[in-house]
């Protein structure tokens, strides 16, 4: 150190330093403060990240059309739940695998119950949805479902439900023969209001029958009892009868995606309301759920010797009149014991209408009184429904004389006993024609029509027409005569006639001319009626509002 | 060497802060007064390696979230996007404009990490009180200062962006805590760097001496 101060000798003139008393001596370093800040902050955001994680949820999709891992959200009821993370081809390549990351709260609904779908546009024939999407992308929403077990793998829907967990109203299933036009979102009209919709349909397990899956809204599932009808309400139902043309049709929507509409016979009082999943038949139209309707029916074999010409399937069954049932196969038959073609034909009937009717017991009592119904004649018979087309119907009788038949089954279907049509009675009625043509008294009316035409060729010949012929033609000659004569004298006065009455007529028009005198009298003179007329109503009106006037005379004006 | 050196510290002398006043030094101890200021004298930083440790501690835990939380957000047609830093840079890379995306790497990524780094070694160095490559070590120095405050561009760009782009609902940005972190990054950083003495690298051989 001393020889730097040799170096620098210039640095004796340096002052000293003040040297100021020593303060208390601080271990710690305000600056930690800014570490320890850092370090609480840091905590602070590990902790919320941590808490605030929620469950990591897999959705497997048919297609990600739309979706983007990063930016989809997972929304319900539109407030954000999440959003995915990533989006992979399962391992087959069949489907699209999502990776979702939830916020915390989703971990108390996510059960096996919850449904995912997509939200994208959707324009179709009932409405326009989603449109916000277009702009902001698709997102995913979900439907919490009923509280079930824990779950973290789900199966999205390719369609959006129709119906979730929220909305009140009650599911029910219907029975149908096809499908029709219905499709899913097929609206459900109650009285023409939409009451709701067709959630699923599907072909039930037998394979016979389509089962529609409907919900019905609130307030209107409580009309839905258990005699409820249910009808195919699709297109419009076309009516040409003798009350004119009736077109009628629930909606312009029901007309191009079908529809439901459901009801209560008139004639019937609403039953018990229906639980939900209560499982009802869908009528084919109004008509066929107006008509009364039986659900068991029986099929029944006849068997005809004799030409069936005329009957289709589907041709009644008839008792009385009244429609029993429908045939459901004709066919022909070869009896191998007779050697013998015959017709077989299978009926199906409603055998309700028997009971109905208060034919009612138990098995072996119903046999019993069917037996002794056999007995007695009951007999089935092919029978012309209608003489313009020659359809044949099955009509259902009792037939007195007939030969006596026992009910036979075969493959366990009952054969019902048939009676031949009777040839006879047709031709009795030929017969009878015959005989009322043959009592015509032919003979008798061909002697009287001889002699007419013999007195009317006498009369004819006779001398007096002849003179009288003469006669009349010499009339004939003098009427020309005074024809003549009245041309060459009476004509030139008409003439003159007429020309005085064209003067008349001229003097009558000057007359009636606008600035004719008489019209300008009249003019005035209706002018004068006017201010009458006028005056009078003045008068009339004083006089209503005044009618004491009469009495007191004009009183002074208020 | 060292013997021959003649720092300010070796002849005793002290310089004021404020007014560079030479004065001579009244004991390693002692605490000083400028005589014609009266500013408080130091012969280094005081407490320089503690402040600087502290700092950069803190700048390293603010790093974290400065990366990992988003630093805006873009709503555009109702579709809302968060966006960090490095998702940034993806996004440019991927949109084919890499020379943006380098610049915001290098300017929000790489430099802040750098300084943080070369600060902490210059810290262990100067506490080990090693006497390697004390030339090139002032120059990293040098370094943090001039690069530092350049990471400010990305605060700068968010700001501007949330002041300009306010078209209702058609888009709108908005900045996310991200940001806050990355600023207390960056300004930590600075304060970081202003709190070393760099003297302390030289101080090696004189210490010995003392």
């Amino acid at each position: 150190m001393s020889d730097s101060k040799k170096d620098l000798p210039d640095l004796n003139d340096v002052p000293e330093a003040e040297v100021r008393s020593r303060k208390s001596h601080i271990s710690f370093s305000i600056v930690w403060l800014v570490p320890l800040v850092a370090v609480l902050i840091g905590g602070w955001l590990v902790f919320k990240a941590l808490s605030e994680k929620g469950p990591e949820i897999t959705i497997t999709f048919k297609s990600a059309e739309g979706l983007e891992a990063g930016k989809t959200k997972i929304r319900y009821k539109d407030v954000e739940l999440g959003q995915v993370t990533a989006i992979k081809l399962s391992e087959d390549l069949s489907e699209v695998v999502l990776t979702a990351e939830l916020v915390k709260e989703a971990e108390n609904f996510l059960s096996v119950n919850t449904r995912f779908w997509v939200i994208r546009a959707q324009v179709g024939v009932s409405g326009v949805s989603g449109l916000g999407t277009l702009f902001s992308g698709a997102y995913i929403t979900l439907d919490p479902g009923n509280p079930g077990n824990i779950a973290r793998h789900f199966k999205g829907l390719e369609q959006p439900p129709l119906v979730t967990t929220d909305l009140p109203g009650r599911q029910f299933l219907l029975k149908a023969d096809s499908r029709g036009s219905l499709d899913v979102g097929s609206p459900v009209y109650y009285r023409k209001i939409q009451a709701g919709q067709v959630v699923a349909y599907d072909l039930a397990e037998d394979g016979h029958t389509i089962l529609f899956k409907i919900f019905i809204d609130a307030p209107y599932h409580a009309f839905v009892y258990q005699n409820t009808r249910f009808w195919n309400a699709s297109g419009f139902d076309f009516q040409l009868d003798t009350q004119g043309v009736r077109i009628n049709t629930e909606s312009l929507i029901s007309i191009l995606i079908g529809g439901i509409a459901f009801g209560i016979p008139q004639a019937e009082a609403p039953s018990t309301p229906a639980e939900a999943e209560a499982t009802f038949r869908l009528f084919r139209n109004i008509d066929a759920a107006k008509e009364r309707t039986y659900w068991v029916k029986k099929k029944s074999i006849l068997y005809f010797d004799e030409s069936v010409r005329g009957l289709d399937i589907g041709a009644p069954v008839e008792f009385y009149g009244i429609p029993m049932g429908e045939v459901i196969d004709v066919k022909l038959d070869f009896d191998k014991e007779k050697e013998e073609f015959r017709i077989r034909v299978v009926v199906e009937t409603e055998v309700e209408r028997f009971d109905e009717a208060g034919f009612v017991g138990n098995d072996a009592e119903r046999q019993q009184l069917f037996e002794s119904l056999l007995e007695r004649g009951f007999r089935a018979q092919l029978k012309t429904g209608n003489l313009l087309t020659g359809k044949q119907i099955i009509k259902l009788d009792f037939f007195p004389e007939a030969p006596p038949a026992a009910l036979a089954m075969e493959d366990g279907v009952a054969v019902f006993p048939t009676v031949p049509t009777p040839m006879e009675e047709i031709s009795t009625k030929f017969m009878n024609i015959l005989e009322k043509i043959d009592g015509l008294p032919i003979e008798q009316i061909g002697n009287d029509l001889r002699d007419t035409v013999h007195g009317a060729k006498q009369i004819a010949q006779s001398p007096e027409i002849l003179e009288s012929i003469r006669n009349l033609n010499a009339t004939l000659e003098e009427t020309r005569l005074l024809v003549s004569d009245l041309r060459t004298t009476v004509t030139p006065q008409i003439t003159n006639v007429l020309e005085e009455a064209r003067q008349s007529l001229a003097n009558a028009e000057q007359m009636l001319d606008a600035d004719a005198p008489l019209q300008v009298k009249m003019n005035s003179a209706l002018e004068e009626i006017g201010g009458a007329a006028r005056s009078l109503r003045l008068l009339m009106d004083y006089l209503e509002r005044h009618p004491e006037s009469l009495l007191r005379g004009k009183g002074q004006t208020e | 060497m060292s013997h021959d050196l003649k720092t300010a510290r070796n002849q005793g002398l002290i310089s004021c802060h404020s007014c560079h006043l030479l004065s001579r030094s009244a004991g390693p101890d002692a605490i000083m007064t400028c005589p014609r200021c009266g500013t408080r004298l130091h012969r280094r930083k005081p407490n320089s390696i503690k402040r600087t440790w502290a700092l950069v501690v803190a700048a390293f835990i603010f790093y974290i979230p400065a990366n990992l939380l988003p630093i805006t957000i873009v709503v555009s047609l109702g579709q809302a996007q968060s966006d960090t830093i490095m998702s940034g840079v993806i996004y440019f890379i991927k949109s084919g404009m890499w020379p943006i995306a380098l610049v915001i790497f290098v300017a929000s990524v790489f430099v802040p990490l750098l300084k943080l780094i070369i600060l902490t070694f210059l810290l262990i160095t100067v506490q080990r009180k090693s006497s390697w490559r004390q030339k090139d070590r002032t120059r990293l120095y040098r370094i943090t200062e001039v690069v530092g405050r350049w990471s400010m561009v990305d605060i700068f760009v968010v700001t501007i962006l949330v002041a300009l782009v306010k078209l209702g609902g058609l888009a709108s940005i908005q900045a996310q805590s991200g940001a806050v972190y990355f600023c207390a990054v960056v300004v930590i950083t600075l304060f970081a760097a202003m709190s070393f003495d760099p003297r302390l690298i030289w101080d090696t051989e004189e210490s010995l001496n003392e």
